[in-house]
């Protein structure tokens, strides 16, 4: 029953209120919606048709389609012509009756930014077509040690246009993006000791003596949650997001460890690991503090939540001596291992539709980036090469 | 000021293809795997001592004058074998040798990167409160964690494993 539930597509990406929406499912791809771009006219120019070549990527990562070139449940129709700047007309059809499901012309961007307008236009269609939000114009915030230090990286979500974004020549661990997604939050040693700075801004958040690590800003921007030992023992604190001054200590674990914090998307939880009971496991806590709720019971090792906007808890999960992601309600208490091959797959990061779940996949000690479907498509390599690559967050 | 804990732990396991919570089970298969934590010395968690801000204070030091301390997979006890190393950092201070010690607490490469940093803190603190309980002053030790971020052995095997999980003395 409980397995059944689950694996209902609409519950995941929360609710069913734009249902009606939803094409029919047919044609080609498994349950995918078959879409036809085969009529969508480019340039003879690079960026329009590297543009077209994003597009029908992007709509296949989607989960929700099947991109073809003849046929199909979907047309899509217009151009996109490029010279210094791109411009794109974007006409979407349902096919069986010519209904008209979206039709817009955006306005002309500099050439060089052919993807993201490539990102936007899948995103209109995903939302035309299905009535749910796409991913394809988020960001993956990773950390990558091809320089041999460990630092801050951004790419799309896609895996490509990857920029470096800290030149510390130190750590980096457990990089967060602020809520509006303009900014990361992430651990650094590069004075010294850790603490946790804010992109953008030279002096720390918090430097408290001993750990500052896995700060976490609230939804509404006032707090960071964060692990700071400052007591004498790592502990969960909430700490002004402003000044990193001490707002309360939310737990008093003299016998263990908390790591991890995470906001509930209404901003009145924090969902955090503890070993308090002897192994680490996933705790639930209200904001103003009080008795902490354990999510997880099985498993030896529970760790590196993510609660994403849909309501689901995305962890990672150790059993059988392997690492795999499982997804949670911490309403109805049911919890499901996603299925994956033989590799460690770790923190876990809900992608923006609600959907997808980005994490790391280890092998032979080597660490890559994935993209993993909650409903049904085999797992995608985003980043790879050039070192390893780990911790990623997905923008909000 | 030895405490001498016993600690119990249940595993509980997850059936491979299972997909929701049908409860656990007990099992000792991953006994061996993790070190009881009976007979071991300075609990971290007896000192409530408070860490003084270390701005101003060194940030680094010299870590070729003491051996580091081991510890136990997934364990923050200083057991009885190590102790002496603790002892030895101990008394240096107290004769006034040095100035103060940066005890920096690292963990091997399995288990999450952030849970691996509390660790890591934990393992620095029970050897700072180790060295708090032999009469070393509190303002004198900073700790530092590197949870698993600077391995000492490249290796993926348990003689790499043992070698990481460890304490460092950077006395300045």
């Amino acid at each position: 029953m409980k397995r059944q539930w689950f694996i209902s597509g609409a519950l995941l990406t929360g609710g069913s209120v734009l249902a009606q929406r939803v094409i029919d499912i047919t044609g080609t791809g498994q349950g995918k919606i078959s879409i036809n771009l085969g009529s969508f006219k480019t340039g003879s120019d690079a960026a329009s048709r590297n543009f077209l070549a994003v597009l029908k990527a992007d709509l296949n990562r989607s989960g929700y389609f099947s991109v073809s070139s003849s046929g199909g449940a979907v047309n899509v129709l217009g151009q996109a012509a490029g010279g210094s700047q791109i411009k794109a007309d974007v006409h979407v059809y349902k096919a069986a009756n010519r209904q008209k499901l979206m039709g817009k012309a955006y306005s002309p961007v500099s050439s060089g930014l052919y993807r993201k307008l490539a990102h936007a236009v899948a995103d209109d269609i995903v939302y035309a077509v299905t009535g749910k939000k796409g991913m394809a114009s988020g960001r993956i915030a990773v950390v990558g040690n091809r320089t041999g230090r460990k630092e801050l990286y951004v790419c799309d979500m896609d895996g490509k246009g990857m920029r470096q974004i800290t030149k510390d020549r130190s750590i980096v661990v457990g990089p967060r993006w602020t809520p509006d997604g303009k900014n990361l939050i992430y651990t650094s040693y590069k004075r010294g000791y850790p603490n946790v700075y804010l992109t953008g801004r030279r002096d720390p958040i918090t430097r408290y003596g001993g750990l500052n690590a896995s700060g976490s800003i609230s939804p509404n921007g006032k707090y960071m949650a964060v692990i700071l030992s400052v007591s004498g023992n790592p502990e969960l604190w909430l700490v002004s997001a402003g000044s990193g001054k001490l707002v309360r200590r939310l737990t008093s674990t003299k016998r263990g460890n908390e790591a991890s914090p995470c906001w509930s998307p209404d901003g009145n939880h924090i969902c955090y690991v503890s070993d308090s009971s002897g192994r680490p496991q996933i705790y639930i806590i209200s904001k103003d503090g009080g008795r902490p709720a354990r999510l997880t019971s099985s498993g030896t090792e529970n760790v590196a939540p993510n609660w994403g906007k849909n309501g689901y808890i995305a962890f990672c999960t150790r059993s059988g001596g392997r690492y795999r992601i499982a997804i949670a309600n911490p309403k109805a208490r049911t919890m499901r291992v996603l299925e994956t091959d033989w590799a460690d797959y770790e923190d876990p990061s809900w992608a923006p539709d609600g959907r997808h779940i980005v994490c790391s996949r280890t092998s032979n000690y080597r660490s890559s980036i994935y993209l993993l479907d909650t409903l049904k498509d085999s797992p995608v390599a985003l980043i790879s090469g050039s070192g390893d690559w780990y911790s990623p967050a997905c923008s909000p | 000021m030895k405490k001498v804990i016993l600690k119990w732990f249940v595993f509980g396991v997850v059936a491979a293809s299972l997909a929701a919570m049908t409860g656990c089970k007990k099992n000792d298969a991953g006994a061996d795997f993790y070190d009881t934590e009976a007979n071991m010395i300075g609990d971290p968690l007896m000192g409530d001592t408070p860490l003084i801000d270390p701005l101003g204070l060194p940030a680094d030091g010299n870590r070729d004058l003491f051996p580091p301390v081991y510890f136990a997979y997934d364990s923050s006890q200083v057991n009885p074998e190590e102790a002496g190393k603790v002892e030895d950092v101990a008394s240096a201070l107290k004769r006034g040798r040095h100035s103060g010690v940066i005890v920096e607490g690292h963990g091997d490469e399995r288990g999450s990167r952030e849970y691996n940093l509390a660790l890591g803190e934990r393992r620095a603190l029970a050897v700072r409160d180790y060295l708090i309980s032999l009469g070393v002053d509190p303002a004198t030790i900073q700790t530092k964690s590197y949870g698993e971020e600077q391995p000492a052995d490249m290796g993926h095997d348990e003689s790499a494993w043992r070698k990481n999980r460890r304490a460092v003395f950077a006395i300045y």
